[in-house]
């Protein structure tokens, strides 16, 4: 239990160990007032080192004999359950949410990287307007987030896509209608666009104070389900002469994602760009910004081209295997490749 | 080091006459108590008028100090220690296991070094299954990246007659907890050093920990390091030493990802974190995964004990319901090899 262990500035810590404060015991014994006057802080400061101390202190003195070792930790057992209960948002393509194992799902954060022109922005919106099918139809009903840092969101596109994904609902219901007695589908295209909350973002310092504000802003609206950050690339290519500092502030930023979505229970989206890499001699496209950041994710999914035709491949997942499957992007959204018919199957 | 008067608290011996005493030798602090004469100052005492009372103070200064360094150990003692307390952990996989001739080892922490996507947390839940089921012991996994799959560690237990009766007792002596910046990481270590010490006194005989997973450090640590002044360092050679010491005392294999960073000039990738956590891992195995097929190869950067070695194996995922070693199968021909090109025939 040492002091260094406390989330202080430097010039703090350095005094209080200077003036021999070097463990915590030795901090809690001690009145505000003679800490300020022994190290020469506010007493302010030396109010907000004690309730510091006294957290640590307390958390750790508290751990009896609980049956999993620390308090906070959970058993793999209930996770099992945990995780086979999840919800997963749909794609709307059913290539596509088999090899994901039924779509996107929440708690993770998964990148989608790809060559321009291939559907990243394209996935964002339909993800956005997926969310919000209702429980009946085997949806989440929840909102959406969508960041913007390039402008790349079409509110014409995303009314043409809710429109779609609307009729597909009234069509499964009339199908449903003659077999079980199904609920009406109340929901109007308007009423999609009015739950996909649009964030732009025009500096990398606009993200970053985005993304911490975004704990707040999901503890107002519990409903969202998603988040979609549309490219998260953009800012950080350019402006950046620090390298070290930009892979810093990127595995913050990534760890800060993780948190909220373990928070929240809910899914985050990464989209990303790719740059070209000079590796054993030749040249490869690979996702941009670099091999610390091809650790911050959960799930990685890499779209390119195979001849006319567009693929998705899984190339990072604790427990999918490696797959790829095509798929195509229609007037109506995303949808299989090969299926011609107009009704898409919902879950 | 502390003034003195704050060791009052817990030893009342060190009242306000023994300060009033040391203090007229120029003491002040524990560290000037350490550097003074303490022949003299006991001599000095013997004229004061609570002699017993102030050689009793020196006493338990003396063994408050001694408390604080480790105890001596000579070879013998640290073989018997090696021999009865620390055993190897089959790690799940047999190609990793014939590497590291048995596995993973008790009171030594194993990193594994690899590019994204090249196995590194399958590994872990390898291994925490395999610990879990096989070695009888419990697992305390810690995730930084939200990438724990209690299902696919579900996949890697063995079936049997009573399958899921066997995969419930195994899934639950796993404990996971979820830690995303540096701090939090340490109250985790406190919290699990105080709880095992605890244990240690009750004598409690429930599955004892095994095996500690840190998935992945460098994600904690990667946000700290660099920048002007050296606290990120600091805290990543605290953090290691943490580590190391929970491993020796409570006898617990630890295993830690890292990921690689691209090097500059001569093109080839090497682990992150820098120079100064090179050395403190006790093994360090580097996985790398061939694009072209789904070959991976593991070779050892640092062992203590073991030289330069590589392997070769494949993964295979996504079996069908009933197999039971979905990870790996060796090519025993090539380690050959490579032991007789080393001159072991």
């Amino acid at each position: 239990m040492e002091t260094w262990r406390l989330p202080l500035s430097s010039s703090i810590r350095g005094k209080l160990i200077s003036a021999g404060y070097t463990s915590l015991s030795s901090i809690s014994s001690v009145s505000s007032t003679d800490l300020a006057r022994d190290v020469k802080i506010t007493e302010s400061e030396a109010f907000e080192i004690l309730k510091m101390a006294n957290q640590v202190t307390g958390s750790s003195s508290c751990n009896g004999r609980s049956s999993s070792l620390v308090n906070g930790a959970r058993n793999a057992w209930d996770m099992l359950h945990e995780e086979e209960a999840l919800p997963r948002i749909t794609t709307s393509c059913s290539d596509l949410d088999k090899i994901l194992g039924g779509g996107i799902s929440c708690r993770d954060v998964t990148e989608i990287g790809g060559v321009p022109g291939i559907g990243k922005t394209q996935i964002g919106i339909q993800l956005s307007v997926n969310v919000q099918i209702p429980r009946e139809f085997g949806g989440l009903g929840g909102k959406a987030i969508y960041i913007d840092t390039e402008g790349s969101f079409m509110v014409e596109r995303a009314l043409q896509i809710a429109e779609a994904c609307v009729e597909d609902m009234e069509e499964y219901t009339g199908y449903m209608h003659k077999h079980f007695k199904a609920s009406q589908v109340q929901m109007k295209p308007r009423d999609i666009l009015e739950n996909i909350f649009y964030f732009r973002v025009c500096s990398y310092t606009e993200q970053i104070a985005l993304v911490n504000h975004l704990d707040k802003f999901i503890s107002e609206n519990k409903d969202v389900k998603v988040v979609i950050v549309d490219s998260i690339t953009f800012h950080f290519r350019q402006d950046f002469d620090d390298l070290a500092h930009r892979t810093r502030v990127l595995s913050e930023m990534a760890l800060k994602f993780m948190k909220l979505a373990k928070k929240f229970s809910l899914a985050v989206v990464l989209l990303n760009q790719v740059t070209t890499k000079y590796t054993e001699g030749s040249f490869q496209l690979a996702l941009a910004l670099g091999d610390s950041w091809s650790h911050s994710c959960t799930n990685r999914v890499i779209l390119y081209w195979n001849g006319d035709e567009r693929y998705a491949y899984i190339d990072k997942s604790p427990s999918l295997p490696s797959a790829s499957a095509s798929y195509t992007v229609t007037g109506r959204g995303l949808r299989n490749s090969s299926s011609s018919s107009k009704r898409v199957k919902m879950m | 080091m502390a003034p003195l008067k704050h060791l009052e608290m817990e030893n009342s011996i060190i009242d306000e006459c023994f300060r009033d005493f040391c203090a007229s030798h120029g003491i002040l602090t524990v560290e000037d108590f350490l550097l003074h004469d303490l022949y003299e100052l006991a001599a000095f005492a013997e004229r004061e008028a609570n002699a017993d009372r102030l050689k009793e103070g020196i006493t338990v200064m003396l063994s408050l100090i001694e408390l604080q360094c480790r105890p001596w150990l000579n070879g013998m003692e640290l073989l018997e220690d090696l021999q009865r307390n620390k055993h190897t952990l089959s790690s799940g996989d047999n190609g990793m296991n014939s590497l590291l001739q048995g596995g993973y080892g008790e009171g030594q922490l194993t990193e594994l070094v690899g590019p994204s996507s090249s196995g590194k947390t399958q590994f872990c839940m390898r291994a925490a299954a395999s610990v879990a089921e096989k070695q009888e012991g419990s697992v305390f996994y810690i995730d930084t990246g939200n990438s724990f799959s209690a299902r696919r560690i579900a996949q890697f237990i063995c079936g049997g007659s009573d399958a899921a009766a066997l995969r419930k007792r195994v899934l639950s002596r796993i404990s996971c907890h979820t830690v995303y910046d540096i701090y939090t990481m340490f109250d985790t270590l406190q919290g699990l050093e105080v709880a095992l010490r605890s244990q240690v006194q009750m004598n409690v005989n429930e599955y004892r920990l095994r095996l500690l997973v840190v998935d992945s450090i460098s994600s904690t640590i990667t946000p700290i390091l660099g920048g002007s002044g050296s606290q990120g360092r600091a805290l990543m050679v605290a953090l290691g030493y943490m580590l190391k010491k929970l491993a020796h005392e409570h006898n617990i294999a630890v295993l830690v990802t890292n990921h690689t960073v691209g090097a500059g000039e001569s093109g080839k990738t090497k682990p992150a974190l820098g120079e100064t956590w090179k050395s403190i891992p006790h093994v360090r195995l580097m996985l790398s995964r061939d694009n072209r097929n789904s070959n991976c190869t593991i070779s050892i950067l640092k062992h203590t004990s073991m030289f330069l070695c590589v392997f070769v194996f494949f993964i295979a995922f996504w079996p069908n319901s009933e197999d039971h070693n979905s990870l790996g199968q060796s090519t025993m021909s090539i380690t050959n090899f490579l032991w007789s090109s080393a001159g072991f025939t």
